[in-house]
């Protein structure tokens, strides 16, 4: 694969995730990714340094499963979280995407993202790095890995996979 | 004007009503939103006494540095040379630059940025720039260039406390109730507890008061929390390999449980852990209990939630979650959260300490969302001042609470002011009240401390 068809199948899901998780179809966004996923958003150390071993330092979402992070899914719709009602209106921006590698099986991308988010009649960000590992699956691209590097993590309130 | 002269109870009695003989615990709602009190606690709830600063291993190394604070005071914690711990302020003594601006790191000397004094691990100031030039006058060549000291710096199995005012007991004796659940935590390993890399630093709108109780509200968790149960239901009949505590063991009344008060505001409550297999610590239970006893051994593996007052929280249950408070203002409060576990663990058992904390704890977790957002609900309600100014949030298991150590508390050794013991369903209040009464006590000591204008 080209690096120029890489860049556009990637931008492409990039862009088909944003628009999915502000949509809140969630179950279409579950299906980006491939069973075995590796679901990434790393804590801080300090304020330079972030966490590198997630099985050796805590990390502020991690999972290697599909299932796990469909829990998440089904827990901000159940109706059981107060956390996540009334769910905040979200939206995505992917930019600077860029091919670190690209294979006929494999894409490796660096994108920028920034999500908007209003709720409780006030408005916030949270933005920084996604990493991500593409695997072809019969005809379709999936998300083998997605690490997210959020770099304003001084939290406010809350933090989860629709904000980021 | 103080508001608490305000009233037709005078002191801090018109804020906390406490008449257990008759029924009565009542705490004034203002205590969580009148922004008078707030400026009250600090000065003399926080800024008086013995607050918690880190733990050691937040600074290993040499020269390693930790910036912190003491209520609304920003401190430096820093690791000489030789690996002698000093705490001071973060204030120059010049013009009053905060000379570390990082909130950790690792170095020699902190240089004020605005004039160039320089000051050594110890605190000492060892430049003034053009100090020969300075045409200085006695006054200054007498005067301590030093970043001031805290009054009281200690250490207590690794936890690193300071207090601002030198009148304050001996941190052994400030802990003395309370000493007895952190060396459970630190002797889960012959070589004590770590704090685990990746931390967590998060605000909820709301009083710091909230998360001060709802640590020990067993009351909450079927309500708050039933999203995190119902996936820890589905995780267990669906055969999962990912295993976490599991909240609706806690419900069933057989399960026995207690709360204790302890004096100067500590308080801890514990309850049977039904599945201990799902714990870390577990797979070490043979090697544990050969060094510290079966006793102690089993108690660890109960699920345990303590409160070292004011500023200092850990929720024992699958993992170890170190929590610290930081009031901003009377309706913001910054949390710093961690994970503590024991050093030398084994590293298959250290990744699932890791995955379940962060599975349940922090604002990016499955539950501590649900609660950050309680306490905001908390907060808005209490906006209604035209409702009863005393809520009845602190009067479930004010029935059986008893003075003194219950039965389990003689048994391991404890000995708390007041016990609450028995079946678990009480979800007992009580353990509220002892840091209430220490938050009165010490509010009341303060004023009584001023000085008439």
């Amino acid at each position: 694969m080209s690096p120029d068809q890489a860049l556009a199948t990637g931008s492409a899901l990039l862009y088909r995730q944003g628009r999915l998780l502000d949509e809140r179809r969630w179950q279409d966004w579950l299906d980006l990714f491939t069973e075995d996923c590796q679901y990434w958003v790393p804590a801080w150390v300090s304020e330079q340094q972030q966490t590198q071993d997630p099985d050796r330092e805590v990390s502020l979402i991690y999972y290697d499963l599909r299932s796990r992070l469909a829990d998440r899914v089904w827990r901000v719709q159940s109706g059981t979280s107060v956390a996540s009602d009334p769910m905040p209106r979200t939206c995505h921006a992917v930019s600077n995407v860029q091919v670190d590698t690209a294979g006929d099986e494999r894409i490796e991308l660096f994108a920028c993202f920034r999500v908007d988010y209003h709720w409780r009649a006030k408005s916030d960000a949270f933005f920084g790095h996604y990493q991500h590992t593409l695997r072809r699956e019969g005809d379709a691209w999936r998300i083998a890995r997605q690490k997210i590097s959020v770099l304003n993590d001084y939290i406010p309130t809350l933090l989860d996979f629709y904000l980021v | 004007m103080n508001a608490i002269h305000d009233g037709a109870r005078p002191g801090p009695e018109r804020y906390l009503h406490d008449d257990p003989a008759a029924g009565v615990f009542d705490v004034h709602r203002d205590v969580y939103r009148d922004p008078a009190l707030f400026e009250l606690e600090m000065r003399y709830v926080f800024e008086r006494h013995w607050v918690f600063l880190a733990h050691e291993t937040q600074v290993p190394k040499p020269l390693d540095y930790l910036a912190t604070w003491i209520g609304r005071q920003p401190v430096l914690l820093h690791r000489d040379d030789k690996g002698k711990l000093s705490a001071f302020l973060n204030v120059c003594p010049h013009k009053g630059a905060a000379v570390c601006q990082s909130e950790s790191g690792n170095r020699k000397f902190h240089v004020c940025p605005y004039h160039g004094w320089t000051f050594d691990a110890r605190g000492n100031c060892v430049l003034v720039k053009d100090r020969a030039q300075g045409a200085y006058p006695a006054h200054f060549e007498q005067a301590d260039t030093r970043l001031p000291p805290l009054a009281r710096f200690g250490n207590y199995r690794g936890f690193l406390f300071g207090s601002l005012n030198p009148d304050v007991p001996p941190l052994e004796e400030h802990l003395s109730g309370i000493s007895a659940f952190l060396d459970m935590i630190v002797d889960q390993s012959e070589h004590g507890a770590e704090v685990i890399p990746g931390r967590s630093y998060y605000t909820f709108d709301a009083n710091w008061k909230m998360q001060l109780e709802n640590c020990l509200d067993a009351y909450h968790l079927t309500s708050t929390h039933p999203s995190f149960m119902n996936i820890a239901a589905s995780r267990a009949s669906g055969g999962s390999s990912f295993r976490n505590i599991d909240i609706a063991d806690f419900v069933d009344p057989a399960i026995p449980s207690g709360s204790y008060t302890f004096a100067n505001g500590h308080a801890a409550i514990w309850i049977h852990t039904a599945n201990p297999e799902v714990r870390p610590l577990y797979r070490q239970y043979d090697a544990l209990k050969a060094r510290v006893g079966a006793e102690r051994a089993d108690m660890m593996l109960k699920t345990i939630n303590f409160t070292v007052f004011p500023n200092l929280q850990f929720s024992c249950n699958a993992c170890i979650q170190m929590r610290v408070m930081r009031p901003l203002a009377v309706d913001r409060t910054e949390m710093r959260s961690y994970c503590v576990g024991p050093q030398g663990e084994p590293a298959e058992a250290r990744k699932l300490r890791i995955h379940q904390f962060e599975d349940f704890f922090n604002p990016t977790g499955l539950a501590t969302p649900d609660d950050s957002r309680v306490y905001e609900s908390v907060q808005a309600g209490l906006r209604a001042r035209s409702a009863p100014a005393a809520g009845l949030g602190h009067l479930r298991g004010l029935g059986q609470v008893i003075q003194g150590p219950d039965a389990f508390a003689k048994e391991i050794g404890i000995t708390p002011l007041t016990s609450s013991s028995g079946r678990s369903d009480v979800q007992d209040e009580t353990v509220f009240h002892g840091s209430y009464r220490e938050w009165a006590r010490r509010i009341k000591a303060g004023l009584a401390s001023e000085v008439p204008a």
